[in-house]
């Protein structure tokens, strides 16, 4: 018989069986029934020790299985567990924010323990006396708010963001009532030096607001949680160099304003970003725009090679003025005769570059405009300026850099596409280039190769002769322009650029690297690019060349320092 | 009665053996386990404070190499060099380690091994120096053509 069997004579039905309820209801109360009387139904059956042993046995097995299963878990979390030490987070050194590091680790901003000053001035014996020692301790702090804290009624915060050495100035104090709570806080070491690329964060440096802290806000919170620096593409050394020669040659035209941009142009990497003045919030070289004149120039006759519309022995009549309705354009350096395209290009020629923009048609000038990202805004860029309307005349004035505002930055970029072998990379702050970035193929790289030659020769015997920089093969092109002020563009606002690359030879794909300068409003004599801005890229080409990798050599132009090699077909000269 | 249950029945003064010896080695247990838990919780306030000092180490290091930065900002360091007369050296005077190979003496005249000191020359053949007082002329006539 078995334990389960209903009993005979001793069987009572449950109680409330009589009563209607769920099936369910009424097979879990039978069962807890007939558990609690199975004790009686095996006396009744004359079998009562065998059922007491089944009973413990059952409940031994039960206890059996359930500290069985805690020992092995136990044995298990003791023996092959991973060790965690108590009270340790993700990770020991994890931070709220990480270090931003330039792309070989130099430090540009860190989360630095702060301290907050705390006062009880119910634990405060001689408030004037602790009013004069901190006073004396930490001087910059406010005397009305001391005041406040010490003579009130409760805990209060007096003064945030103590540095360790305010802090222990302070604690020696050994003032009854103070105490300090430790605060994050973002430190910008280098000052302003890369304040615009950087960035800044707000005051608890948890959130970023502008620069390399805004872009990459998610990418630094999730380093600093794994307590890993987060690098960015600036090389401080770089960097350090355009600054300052940027300062220099802004301070020595006498400039308003200046911005730089140095890039590496295979990969779209800005190794150097510089505004001046630097204590000014806005970033010249990614948030104002310019007509950036002549330098334009290099997009007009990369579109007419590329489409076939020119070459290098197509012929403009720039010995007069190019009339278009009533409109008379005409050369800054005049050489009133025809000229070749490495000519109109080295001579920067508005007539000729207003004839092949004329003959390409709105069509095609629009189509390369956009092409070299000209008409975009991008995470490194506002948004340019763009023509209303594409009719002739404006074709004339966006092929020598009239007509269309943009940043610096889409001018560097379009820069690179020209001269990396066709392949527009956006220009970014992440190390090593942007990975989901798409290059798109927006010239051949024929036409690449003949930008580069034709580059090269401006430097060496066009206007941009200053810019060059002995064995580095600087090749570039100079731009002027007037700006607008009051409706009329005015010879003494003036903005001179010289977008540059160096170097200039070798295959496509070798390393290169752009360099451009922007002048704004210079007050000197001559204002032209050629004489404000080409000489700060020669330097800066000359004194990055090492930290880049770049190395001194000669070319068919000139020898490996700088000596000039005389050239049997060169009927030009150079025009500054 | 097999031998098992007589052990399991085998008593001292009314008290079986086996619930003695359960007993003691419960009592082991509890006391051991008592001293692993204490020799754990040494070794967690060790760990604690040996973490807090690596926290103040790192945060000290964290702060030296911010003030390391400082130091040696671009502009800042530009600045103390033009002070003390440095610049950038002129690209006549730079040189990397290929020209070495132009300059490394030729196999075919080995350097001679010296064996021995040269023996000194005797005064009669000691070039004999212009005194202070030597005119131009004078230096420029032992001077080689």
């Amino acid at each position: 018989m078995s334990v389960h069997e209903p009993p005979h004579s001793a069987y009572r039905p449950a109680p409330g069986f009589g009563m209607r309820r769920l099936p369910s209801w009424r097979w879990l109360a039978e069962l807890v029934w007939r558990l609690e009387h199975a004790f009686e139904r095996a006396k009744a059956s004359n079998r009562p020790e065998e059922d007491t042993r089944v009973r413990i046995f059952v409940i031994m097995a039960v206890f059996a299985v359930v500290f069985g299963c805690l020992a092995l878990r136990a044995s298990w979390s003791a023996v092959f567990a991973p060790s965690a030490v108590a009270g340790s987070a993700a990770s020991p050194h994890g931070l709220a924010r990480a270090d931003l590091v330039d792309r070989d680790g130099r430090l540009l901003a860190a989360n630095i323990t702060h301290y907050g000053l705390y006062i009880d001035p119910a634990e405060v014996w001689d408030r004037r006396s602790a009013f004069d020692q901190i006073r004396r301790a930490l001087p910059r702090v406010s005397d009305r708010k001391l005041r406040r804290v010490l003579w009130g009624e409760r805990r209060l915060v007096v003064l945030n963001g103590l540095t360790p050495a305010e802090r222990r100035a302070v604690h020696a104090l050994a003032l009854g009532g103070v105490s300090f709570e430790p605060e994050d806080k973002r430190v910008y070491p280098l000052g302003g030096s890369g304040a615009h690329v950087i960035g800044r964060t707000d005051n608890t440096g948890s959130k970023g607001l502008s620069g390399a802290e805004k872009q990459f806000d998610a990418e630094i919170r999730e380093a600093g949680a794994r307590g890993a620096a987060y690098p960015i593409s600036i090389d401080l050394r770089v960097q350090g160099v355009l600054e300052n020669e940027l300062a220099r040659a802004a301070e020595e035209a006498g400039a308003k304003g200046a911005a730089g941009i140095v890039a590496d142009v295979q990969t779209g990497e800005v190794l150097g970003m510089a505004s001046w003045p630097a204590d000014q919030s806005l970033n010249r070289a990614a948030a104002a725009h310019y007509e950036m004149g002549s330098v334009f120039k290099s997009i007009t006759v990369a579109a007419g090679i590329d489409t076939g519309q020119a070459d290098m022995n197509t012929l403009f009549d720039a010995s007069q003025a190019l009339v278009i309705g009533n409109r008379r354009i005409k050369d800054f350096h005049a050489q009133n005769r025809i000229m070749t395209l490495e000519e109109v290009y080295i001579h920067s020629s508005n007539i000729g570059t207003s004839q092949l923009a004329l003959d390409l048609g709105p069509e095609r000038m629009r189509d390369y405009f956009t092409r070299f990202g000209l008409l975009d805004r991008w995470a490194l860029a506002a948004t340019p300026r763009r023509p209303r309307e594409w009719s002739n005349t404006t074709l004339a004035s966006l092929s020598f850099g009239y007509g269309i505002m943009v940043t610096p930055a889409h001018m560097a970029q379009a820069m690179g596409a020209m001269v990396n072998g066709g392949r527009l990379i956006p220009l970014t702050l992440r190390r090593g280039g942007d990975p989901k970035a798409q290059p798109r193929q927006v010239i051949s790289e024929e036409t690449s190769v003949a930008m580069l030659d034709l580059m090269r020769r401006n430097v060496v015997r066009g206007s941009g002769t200053r810019a060059d920089a002995p064995g580095l093969r600087v090749g570039g092109k100079t731009g002027s322009a007037n700006k607008l002020v009051g409706g009329r563009y005015d010879a003494s606002h003036a903005i001179g650029t010289f977008a540059g690359v160096f170097p200039t030879d070798g295959p496509l794909n070798a390393r290169r690297y752009s360099v451009l300068i922007l002048i704004d409003e210079p007050s000197s004599y001559p204002k032209t690019g050629g004489f404000v801005a080409a000489p700060a890229v020669g330097r800066i080409a000359d004194r990055i060349a090492p930290f880049v990798g770049v190395e001194r050599r000669g070319d068919r132009w000139a020898t490996a320092d700088g000596q000039k090699i005389p050239q049997a077909d060169d009927p030009l000269k150079a025009t500054q | 009665m097999n031998p098992l249950r007589r052990l399991f029945s085998w008593k001292v003064r009314g008290v079986r053996w086996v619930e003695i010896i359960g007993v003691v080695l419960v009592a082991a247990m509890v006391f051991s386990v008592y001293l692993a838990k204490t020799a754990a919780a040494r070794e967690g306030a060790r760990i604690d404070q040996l973490e807090r000092e690596i926290a103040e180490n790192a945060q000290r290091v964290r702060l030296l190499k911010a003030e390391a930065a400082q130091l040696e900002q671009p502009g800042r360091l530009e600045a103390l060099s033009r002070a003390a007369g440095l610049g950038p050296v002129d690209v006549r005077r730079q040189a990397d380690g290929r020209p070495l190979e132009t300059l490394k003496p030729t196999g075919d005249q080995p350097h001679a091994v010296v064996l021995a000191a040269p023996t000194p020359p005797t005064p009669a053949e000691t070039e004999v120096e212009a005194p202070p007082s030597a005119t131009p002329a004078d230096t420029k006539a032992e001077a080689p053509q």
